[in-house]
């Protein structure tokens, strides 16, 4: 059975912003993916960015270079 | 302190039973390792312990033995009092057999970049179910989620390792050239696409 990892996860307020987040990630090699935001979470569009917990500031500072609208951070085990 | 749990032939909710009279009789920190005979055994004692904050993994050797072994650390919580089947077998010890079709390279219709960044987001969360599917099949426009350059090949490929068949229509593939650049899983052809559709307990169409 799959293990859970402790995953840091970055939600928006609108899904055209997590949406940009991963051209923006996939261009500047931002860590992490486009995931549908897990259940746990209840606020958000829908999509957040997964990342591992040791990327979280370069996460939260590549979403701001991209000019992006971000709502929460959170440490969940996916 | 280390105990070993013989769970062999045991329904649900008795492995879970088992285990957490074990883990009460270690009183403290130590290992339970619990022997048992059917993956959604495997399953309840997983979650369960994911709940609980103990370590776990569980191992499958030959002739369908699995391990499940936990780790109980200091001042871990006790096991949970209730004790539910999480995981509930359907038809005796068989588990609907699921089956998922993509016969597009998005889901739904609508935006088509909205539609791909969905299709990708659902491949990702089948491989987050305690239940995976039994097979995906991917025809027509979904074939090209299979091959080089597609965006969830990382997922279907952790999908794939964990037993999940993945079958891509050979047609298809011929149809849109290819199939040179298939990446992850086998061809198959119409006749086992309707044998699969048509066995299935559940089929799933995103």
């Amino acid at each position: 059975m799959r293990q859970k990892q402790l995953r840091v996860i970055l939600t928006f307020p609108a899904a055209v912003d997590a949406m940009a987040m991963e051209s923006y990630g996939a261009a500047h090699q931002v860590p992490g993916r486009l995931i549908p935001l897990p259940s746990a979470v209840s606020a958000g569009c829908g999509l957040c960015w997964s990342a591992p917990p040791e990327a979280r500031e370069a996460v939260e500072a590549a979403a701001q270079e991209a000019g992006l609208r971000t709502g929460g951070i959170y440490e969940l085990m996916l | 302190m280390k105990i070993e749990v013989n769970a062999m032939g045991d329904a649900c909710p008795i492995p879970v039973v088992k285990t957490k009279n074990a883990i009460r009789e270690l009183n403290g920190p130590g290992v339970v390792r619990t022997a048992v005979d059917n993956e959604i055994a495997v399953q309840n004692l997983t979650k369960m312990a994911n709940q609980k904050g103990y370590g776990v993994k569980s191992e499958k050797e030959a002739g369908g033995r699995f391990y499940v072994t936990m780790t109980i650390g200091e001042g871990a919580p006790e096991p949970p009092e209730a004790e539910t089947c999480l995981v509930a077998p359907q038809d005796g010890a068989k588990q609907r057999k699921v089956v998922v079709a993509v016969s597009s390279a998005q889901m739904g219709s609508g935006s088509e970049e909205l539609g791909r960044t969905l299709l990708k987001g659902f491949i990702y969360a089948l491989g987050q179910q305690d239940q995976l599917p039994e097979t995906i099949l991917f025809y027509n426009g979904g074939a090209s989620i299979t091959c080089e350059d597609s965006p969830a090949l990382e997922d279907l490929r952790s999908l794939e390792a964990q037993g999940v068949e993945i079958l891509t229509c050979g047609t298809c593939l011929n149809f849109y050239g290819l199939t040179d650049k298939l990446q992850v899983g086998g061809v198959t052809n119409m006749y086992t696409i309707v044998e699969k559709m048509t066995g299935a307990g559940l089929l799933v169409k995103p």
